[in-house]
């Protein structure tokens, strides 16, 4: 059975944009530090960053990533509060693909996060088991209030279909 | 309790000497319930499967479900402590394997593929350390960075 119906189809092309309703700052880069144990001074002490070259204190680089920030959505019933497509693809599990990050420079305290989500593609194959899997590609943009370009995030998203030649089949 | 490292250790490779085949000083983390809480605030994710024991024992799984983002902020942080901070993950690209729970034990791994005159590139694994001590499930496999060398930012860092 198909998962690439017309509707699913018509997402490609689907954007949606968050913008941080305040700049970054220095604390979020140094609570991600602690929460992933990273204990890199980059991230904490403002003298070692200049020292190496920097204006100051940064963050990890993959937390521009987490755009649950700046998406200033209310909390779901399972307690998420962040971007997602609301993809409801009836009889198939979810499961996530990978991420490929560009990294074009290091986040500031004053930096102010626009986040902007893009379906690319929605695609089609058949799993060697012989089960529809549909791929949702989506890619992010990472830019300032300058719009200077921090980061680029590309995300495969893959609903396995549990039905197989009709027959209802856990994936 | 968390194994998180309290110190940084500031001694680095010597990026001149980097070739094809060198293997990058690994990171390994054991990733407590605590400290998914910590990266569940950090990140603004409080989506229960991180966190919320009976609600995954709801769904059948053995444990909250760590955040596949943390991978690529073990990779990244693996890189810059073997490059030290004259150098910048510029490209990380990752595929997801295998969930890991609360309580295991995570071992990130790299190995030089390409050497430049001003970046290397390197392949990655994240595995779940198996009670033996060897490598176990992957978590996230194949794992690829780009990373720009005797700079401390990217390419975009205009001042």
């Amino acid at each position: 059975m198909s998962l690439l119906t017309d509707e699913v189809r018509a997402l490609e092309g689907r954007t949606k944009v968050y913008t941080a309703p305040e700049p970054f700052g220095a604390a979020s880069g140094r609570y991600f530090g602690l929460a992933i144990g990273d204990a890199n001074p980059l991230y904490s002490d403002p003298a070692y960053a200049r020292a190496q070259g920097l204006a100051g204190v940064t963050a990890p680089l993959t937390l521009v990533c987490e755009t649950n920030q700046y998406a200033g959505l209310p909390m779901d019933h399972e307690g998420y509060a962040g971007h997602t497509w609301d993809l409801d693809i009836p009889n198939s599990r979810q499961v996530r693909g990978g991420n490929s990050y560009t990294f074009h420079r290091r986040i500031r305290p004053e930096d102010v996060v626009t986040a902007t989500w893009r379906i690319t593609s929605v695609t089609e194959k058949v799993t060697g088991s012989g089960n529809a899997m549909l791929i949702i590609g989506s890619t992010a943009t990472y830019t300032n209030q300058d719009d200077e370009l921090l980061a680029e995030n590309a995300e495969t998203i893959i609903f396995v279909s549990l039905a197989s030649s009709g027959a209802e089949k856990q994936a | 309790m968390s194994d998180f490292p309290e110190t940084f250790v500031d001694t680095f490779v010597d990026q001149a000497s980097i070739a094809v085949g060198d293997v990058v000083a690994p990171l390994e983390r054991t990733i407590t319930l605590t400290d998914m809480v910590a990266y569940a605030g950090a990140t603004w994710d409080w989506h229960k499967l991180h966190y919320d024991t009976a609600y995954v024992a709801e769904k059948g799984l053995p444990g909250p479900i760590v955040d596949g983002q943390v991978y690529g902020a073990l990779l990244v942080e693996m890189l810059q402590d073997w490059l030290g901070p004259q150098s910048f993950v510029h490209q990380l690209d990752f595929t997801f394997r295998n969930l890991v729970f609360a309580g295991e034990r995570l071992r990130c791994t790299g190995t030089v593929t390409e050497v430049g005159a001003d970046r290397i590139s390197v392949e990655m694994k994240v595995v779940v350390v198996a009670e033996d001590g060897s490598d176990g499930r992957a978590a996230a496999a194949p794992a690829r960075a780009v990373v720009l060398l005797g700079t401390p930012d990217g390419p975009g860092a205009t001042r």
